[in-house]
């Protein structure tokens, strides 16, 4: 823009000399053809946005931390629940307690030992590696599948008829029931419960989807789409799916620390992982009977999956936001 | 709209069925049955064909089959000849003994009409031979038995579910040959002061009256038959066990029936209103106290039943929520990107992604170290107080979820084109708030209303849980735990019936709140 400011100078200068002023411009169609527009790629804006807020960082930061710890640090501290279960001296022994039985203050027991005098230190890290598995995976398979049965729920109306009888009855199983029978047939193995959540539960956020893109379907901008021919890959491809990037970024971020939580529920009503598989709900259950007198082996593992959940929730809804192209201005 | 409500609820009593179907399906036939065993004493003393015996009469017991066994059809036959001395009839002992030999059992006359009966009845026979030593001698528990199997299958079990759902009284409810004088009629009910229907022939004696505890009026013509405990709760009805009174009996000054119109008082616990006839024998002592059939008797007690601890607990959350949490929402709307809101959000984002359990633990370490609350429900001193903490742990995260959508609601509706007119009109801010804005935001809240007030029924699994409450909330759990099969169909059709009106009242509740909104299908947008 600054190039192109005419100075009082420089009129006086044209005065003289019109030929200097106007000169004749080949038209070249190539050129003429290009569109000029500054450079836009939506996932650059999408971060620009994102690393805008400073606490998104930190967090970023925070959560890399816990998952390397998480899943680097039990082989190094092997973590077993039973390694003093004969000792009944060992258990349910605070801090101070703990490093002064064994001789002396050690990570192992910075926070003291559990009730079968297990640590509760390498426990909760050994716990948190199985809730944030359980929870991408979960996350995973029922957002793949409910997005893609979604999108064909909401396009087809045929399959709509089909499925919202389904899903009308379905949604009123009791949830609880459905997830207690099935670890009860299959077993309560970490991949038992995986199924137990996956099974019913991409059913939601398949109807989710649904209303979702029967919205977008009807859209005039779609209709005037379709009306140009657009085949329907291309329809859903370009016209939907960018449309619902932050509508997904938004269930992500209450979808993956729901599991966290729906772990802890389950292991608390008795129905969750079984014992051998270090959890945290499995922990917080063992532990909350007598939280107000050994509160050291209760709060940790809460402030963990507290912590865990939070951060996967706000970083969620942060990218959330920031993948709505409005916020990219 | 009556057409449409009429089609809504076919839909929702077909989609109920499916649903008790479905669980029904989960519960008696995709668990493996025997794991009833795996902490029972009783099944590891028994032995051989003992064990087998004890493990059909507990499926029995828990609803998984019927069966009869051939002894007891044996008695039943002989009886009906020879009446009380059949026990020594030759023929009865030899037609008893004959399935002791594996080899010649099936030649005799009596085992054939009873595989014919219960065969042609679609039962299974099963026999068990005897289990002997080498030497021929039996075993011990190792007796032969026959029996006749009857493996329920999904539909003839709802279809009997169905047929026992609703009872209804009526004057020949009671079986009892010397009972000639039958009647339902108003009579004046001593008990309350005021007039009460009352029945004879019926189950109840005190069919429609009046008391003192909540909901006042109470009715027996109509019975839910919501299915039977097998362990938990003994043999009593779910729908009874839920509504009736917890705790210790509590004795007040009362008279029986005999004494009405003396001056006698006795103190006891006996709910008079409870009355239900006796088919059995009625003692000396019971003749002398009620002048008819109807002996049988609840007590008063002192606690309030499961469902009023859950209803109380949930209804005054409730309350609590939506008196802070919609103002709150409504202020963090006005205040957007103020602290207020931030601090607002803050919370909400607590609320919401931390594991339930954990804040109700945290709720329950304040209340009870702080402010010397009572942490379990049964420790209290002060009954009241038990009913604290549980309540406010349930209305904290209510709280927080209607301020978040509250809030939401409200900036959507900012932008809208009557909030611009409304200030071009020259109103106040406060006035295009507190009027216009939340009033329209409002209508997306209308709908869950129903759905959370009946919610209250449903109970709080982990909140009564953590404080102890003996409310509904466990019901489903405990059940599910031990296996009391009759107890989770029965929390599947209550949950379900539930939710189902929820919706439907929701709706409606809905159109009437928003007169743009139109159910029936001629009528309004969509397709």
């Amino acid at each position: 823009m600054t190039d192109e400011r005419v100075t009082s100078a420089d009129l006086n200068e044209t005065a003289v000399n019109l030929d200097d002023l106007f000169h004749f411009v080949d038209n070249n169609t190539i050129d003429s053809e290009k569109i000029s527009a500054p450079r836009y790629s939506y996932w650059r804006s999408v971060f620009r946005v994102f690393f805008r807020k400073k606490i998104n960082i930190f967090m970023l930061v925070f959560l890399a931390f816990i998952i390397l710890v998480a899943f680097i640090m039990p082989n190094f501290w092997h973590y077993d629940l039973f390694e003093n279960v004969s000792n009944v001296k060992s258990f349910n022994l605070k801090p101070s307690a703990a490093a002064k039985y064994y001789g002396g203050a050690s990570t192992k027991w910075l926070l003291g030992s559990g009730p079968m005098g297990n640590s509760i230190f390498y426990g909760i890290i050994a716990s948190a590696r199985t809730s944030l598995l359980l929870a991408v995976i979960c996350a995973a398979i029922n957002m793949t599948v409910g997005i893609l049965m979604g999108a064909l729920w909401g396009y087809s109306k045929r399959f709509d008829s089909v499925m919202l009888v389904i899903y009308n009855i379905l949604a009123n199983v009791p949830y609880i029931l459905l997830v207690s029978v099935l670890v009860y047939i299959i077993g309560s193995g970490f991949w038992s419960l995986v199924f137990a959540l996956t099974v019913t539960g991409w059913m939601s956020i398949a109807y989710f989807f649904r209303t979702q893109v029967m919205i977008i379907r009807d859209r005039e901008y779609s209709m005037a789409s379709r009306c140009l021919g657009t085949p329907t890959r291309r329809m859903i491809s370009k016209n939907i799916l960018p449309f619902l990037t932050s509508v997904t970024v938004t269930l992500l971020a209450t979808e993956l620390p729901s599991y966290i939580s729906m772990e802890v529920f389950l292991s608390y009503i008795g129905v969750g992982l079984s014992a051998s598989i270090p959890s945290l709900g499995r922990m917080i259950q063992q532990a909350q009977s007598a939280f107000l007198i050994f509160p050291w082996e209760f709060w940790p593992p809460v402030a963990v999956a507290a912590a865990i959940t939070i951060i996967l929730y706000v970083l969620g809804q942060n990218l959330a936001d920031a993948s709505d192209p409005r916020t990219h201005m | 709209v009556k057409k449409y409500l009429l089609k809504r609820i076919l839909f929702s009593i077909f989609s109920l069925l499916v649903v008790v179907m479905t669980v029904m399906f989960l519960v008696y036939t995709c668990i493996e049955r025997s794991v009833i065993f795996q902490t029972d004493d009783t099944w590891n003393k028994k032995k051989e064909n003992d064990r087998i015996i004890y493990e059909y009469n507990q499926y029995q017991k828990y609803g998984y089959l019927s069966y009869v066994d051939y002894t007891t059809f044996l008695k039943n036959k002989y009886e009906g000849l020879y009446g009380e001395g059949y026990d020594t009839n030759e023929d009865y002992l030899a037609d008893r003994n004959v399935i002791q030999d594996a080899s010649a059992f099936r030649d005799n006359a009596s085992v054939k009409e009873f595989v014919k009966l219960y065969g042609g009845e679609g039962y299974a026979i099963k026999y068990l031979p005897p289990v002997t030593y080498a030497s021929g001698k039996v075993k011990p528990g190792g007796t032969g038995f026959l029996l006749a199997v009857d493996e329920k299958n999904v539909v003839s079990r709802l279809w009997n579910y169905v047929k026992g759902f609703i009872s209804i009284e009526t004057t020949n409810t009671v079986q009892d040959e010397n009972l000639t004088d039958r009647y339902i009629r108003v009579e004046k009910d001593p008990y309350s002061g005021f007039y009460a229907v009352v029945g004879s022939g019926t189950q109840h004696k005190y069919l429609l009256y009046v008391d003192g505890k909540f909901p006042f009026i109470h009715q027996n013509f109509i019975h839910l038959n919501l299915g039977t405990s097998y362990t938990t709760y003994r043999g009593s009805e779910i729908s009874t066990v839920i509504s009736s009174s917890q705790g210790e009996p509590k004795p007040t000054r009362q008279q029986y029936p005999t004494m009405i119109g003396t001056d006698q008082y006795v103190d006891t616990a006996i709910d008079f209103h409870s009355l239900t006839y006796n088919t059995g024998i009625v003692s000396d002592v019971e003749r002398s106290q009620f002048p008819d059939n109807y002996t049988v008797f609840a007590y008063n007690r002192d606690s309030l039943s499961m469902l009023q601890n859950s209803f109380i607990i949930g209804v005054i959350a409730l309350l609590i929520a939506y008196c802070f949490g919609l103002p709150l929402g409504i202020l963090m709307a006005r205040k957007k990107d103020k602290l207020i809101d931030k601090i607002g959000n803050g919370y909400i984002v607590f609320i919401m992604s931390v594991p339930s359990l954990a804040y109700i633990f945290m709720f329950a370490a304040v209340g009870t170290t702080l402010f010397h609350l009572p942490y379990k429900f049964a420790n209290a001193e002060v009954k009241v107080l038990a009913y604290v903490l549980p309540t406010i742990s349930l209305a904290l995260p209510s709280i927080g979820n209607l301020m978040k959508w509250m809030r939401r609601y409200m900036i959507d509706q900012m932008n809208s084109d009557y909030v611009k007119f409304a200030r071009a009109e020259g109103l106040s801010e406060g006035e295009i708030f507190n009027i216009h804005i939340s009033r329209n935001a409002l209508i997306y809240l209308v709908h869950g209303i129903p759905a959370n007030i009946l919610g209250c029924l449903t109970g709080a699994i982990i909140t009564e849980r953590v404080y102890a409450v003996p409310g509904v909330g466990n019901l489903l759990t405990t059940a599910i735990n031990s296996h009391d099969n009759g107890v989770i169909v029965a929390c599947t059709v209550f949950y379900t019936t539930l939710s189902l009106i929820a919706v439907i009242a929701g709706d409606l509740l809905l159109a009437k709140f928003d007169p743009r909104i139109s159910l029936s299908e001629e009528r309004g947008g969509g397709r």
